[in-house]
């Protein structure tokens, strides 16, 4: 079990030490000059742009070493938890992230949970009634939802619930998860998102419900309901956690445009702005947490896998 | 029961059969023909050209002369509509082929090989997954921008073609590549999957042992076998990438000003949708109806190649 975990992490850490590596080289062989970049923002043109003085700013920040070192640099002061000053705010990045992404993780949580709430015993109700008309109904509206991207639900329901159904004031910005400006944002979520988890929930509870145990039981005379809670319910939930990792995809995308949208400011937001300023330290560290999520979240999902289907032995 | 002629279709026919058949793909297939129809013959179809400016009349709302109004800058919105159709078809096919080229031949070299080669590629298909596939994008957007432009300046300066001076292909030669390379890894994992299931039915086993070369296992068995659930999935594909390159421009990284996409539309309209809704409405029902429709076919081609196979 130990040796699963161990080459589960040893795969997932050289993978992200991959990507780090490539975002890296992206950014060294291919973005645009950051310090310039910088002065041309300071000073609105290129006209009293000198060069030693971007070459000094450049030995600063270290940025005229070979790619190697530069990297190898890198990395190792991440592993020490310094994860670079931003060429912009000239601030520690750490600091900088924690703050937004404790904004980001507080709206995904939200939503996950609603979204839990809602999908799975939606999915239950449309596999108990398969085929019949309340199934078609709830499998017709969740195809149409997911069809819909995440940045035009958002600006139809500000729309619908500003313009037409005005119960609302303009629900912009950020005042903390209790209050009622995050409610559009995490029906936005929740919208783009409920069909993984529904459909994985309707699919494995058809599934279970076709196996000849459940037949059995049913024969030795179970009442419908121990059936659906003991013999079907337990079996057909488990794989619906590995949508899991699906959902944090799900998430950390669709979290760029409802920050976007909504103005909220979260790690969404601020991975955006950093790509738009050239901010090396900060794009990385984005590109770094972003891809933690999600592989943290497989190797959970492999983990908990692991202990509830002992079938994958070692994978 | 027992009809020859029946017999005698061919699985295409059949399935073209099944498709037709089918309400919600046929609605979803007219719908992406106009679209198509739309794109190709923009020129002639559109009212105005997506360029052309009337500020007197700017931010109108939908009338005789403007069918859909017109936007902050006096222009057209529908014509406006109609070249955005355009761009999203040019990237939604280069892209789709691009990708799908890498993801056949990266899976089916995984498929075929298996071992070691086959670990190390589907590793490198993981991680390009688990990445957040926007940020990814958006990343290759940000970075690939001043190469590209530095190549197309030297490209002008060896041929003096005055082709490589158009931004509209740096920007769509751009978006190409951000779009392709996050989207192979789904077809890299289906064409890998179908190759291994395939490989190991009995047919093809027996084609084996009557020594059959591996161009005719191809052409005969193992292409003919596996090519469904890789229609299906470029068919979601195209939408998909339609998706993304609006996703793109309404970051502000795709398709740059003044050319129109659906994206920058949608997000031009951020700051003004309180005012003049029909900005926002007319761009983000368009990609809601697209996206339906694709999925509509999709699943539509789904169940007519696999109808074994009940949909859940």
């Amino acid at each position: 079990m130990l040796n699963f975990i161990f080459i589960r992490i040893i795969r997932w850490s050289t993978g992200l030490l991959l990507v780090l590596l490539v975002s890296y080289a992206m950014m060294f062989y291919g973005g645009g000059d950051p310090i310039k970049q910088m002065f041309l923002d300071e000073l609105g043109n290129t006209q009293y742009l000198d060069q030693t003085m971007i070459d000094s700013e450049r030995d600063k920040f270290g940025l005229n070493d070979p790619f190697i070192i530069q990297f190898k640099r890198y990395i190792f002061n991440v592993l020490q938890g310094d994860w670079g000053t931003s060429f912009r705010s000239q601030r520690p990045v750490l600091e900088m992230i924690k703050p937004r992404l404790w904004i980001s993780m507080q709206l995904g949580f939200a939503a996950t949970i609603v979204m839990a709430i809602l999908g799975i015993p939606l999915g239950i109700i449309a596999s108990l009634n398969h085929n019949k008309w309340l199934d078609l109904s709830i499998i017709g509206t969740i195809i149409t939802l997911n069809a819909i991207p995440v940045f035009v639900t958002g600006p139809i329901l500000l729309l619908f619930f500003v313009l037409v159904v005005p119960i609302m004031n303009v629900p912009y910005g950020w005042d903390g998860i209790l209050n009622t400006q995050v409610i559009l944002p995490i029906a936005v979520i929740v919208i783009s998102t409920i069909p993984i988890i529904l459909r994985q929930t309707r699919a494995s509870m058809l599934e279970i419900m076709n196996e000849d145990y459940v037949r059995t039981a049913r024969a030795k005379g179970l009442s419908e309901k121990k059936v659906i809670l003991k013999h079907i319910l337990k079996p057909a939930l488990t794989p619906v956690i590995t949508s899991l990792g699906l959902v944090m995809i799900t998430l950390v995308n669709g979290a760029l445009f409802v920050e976007l949208i909504f103005n909220i400011p979260g790690f969404g937001k601020m991975s955006i702005d950093a790509i738009w300023d050239v901010d090396h330290p900060l794009i990385m560290s984005t590109v770094l947490v972003g891809t933690l999520i999600v592989m943290f979240s497989n190797l959970v999902v492999d983990i908990i896998y692991f202990f509830l289907d002992p079938r994958i032995a070692d994978g | 029961m027992g009809d020859l002629k029946n017999k005698s279709k061919s699985l295409r026919d059949i399935a073209l059969k099944r498709l037709l058949n089918n309400y919600l793909a046929l609605v979803g297939f007219v719908i992406v023909i106009i679209f198509f129809v739309f794109a190709i013959f923009g020129t002639i179809l559109a009212p105005y050209d997506f360029l052309s400016q009337n500020i007197d009349r700017a931010l109108e709302g939908p009338s005789k002369d403007y069918i859909l109004g017109t936007d902050p800058m006096g222009r057209d919105v529908f014509s406006r509509m109609v070249f955005g159709a355009r761009t999203a078809a040019i990237v939604a096919f280069t892209t789709t082929i691009i990708s799908l080229i890498l993801g056949v031949f990266i899976g089916t070299i995984a498929g075929f090989s298996g071992g070691k080669i086959d670990a190390f590629l589907m590793w490198i298909t993981d991680i390009t997954m688990s990445v957040p596939g926007l940020l990814l994008a958006i990343l290759i957007n940000a970075t690939i921008k001043p190469p590209i432009s530095s190549l197309f300046d030297a490209l002008y300066q060896s041929t003096e073609n005055t082709i490589f001076l158009n931004t509209y292909m740096i920007d769509f030669v751009i978006v190409f590549g951000a779009i392709a390379l996050i989207s192979w890894p789904s077809y890299a994992r289906i064409v890998r999957g179908q190759i291994l299931s395939v490989k190991q039915q009995i047919y093809v086993e027996a084609a084996v042992s009557m020594g059959a070369n591996l161009t005719h296992l191809m052409k005969r068995h193992l292409i003919p076998n596996s090519i469904g659930p890789v229609v299906v999935a470029v068919t979601q594909g195209i939408g998909g990438a339609i998706l993304l390159e609006s996703s793109l421009s309404f970051l502000g990284v795709g398709v740059q000003p003044p050319n129109a996409s659906w994206g920058s539309m949608l997000s031009d309209s951020l700051t003004l949708w309180r005012s003049f809704p029909h900005l926002m409405i007319v761009p983000a029902i368009t990609i809601g109806i697209i996206q339906i429709a694709f999925i509509f076919l999709g699943d539509g081609i789904n169940d007519a190649l696999n109808p074994k196979q009940t949909r859940r």
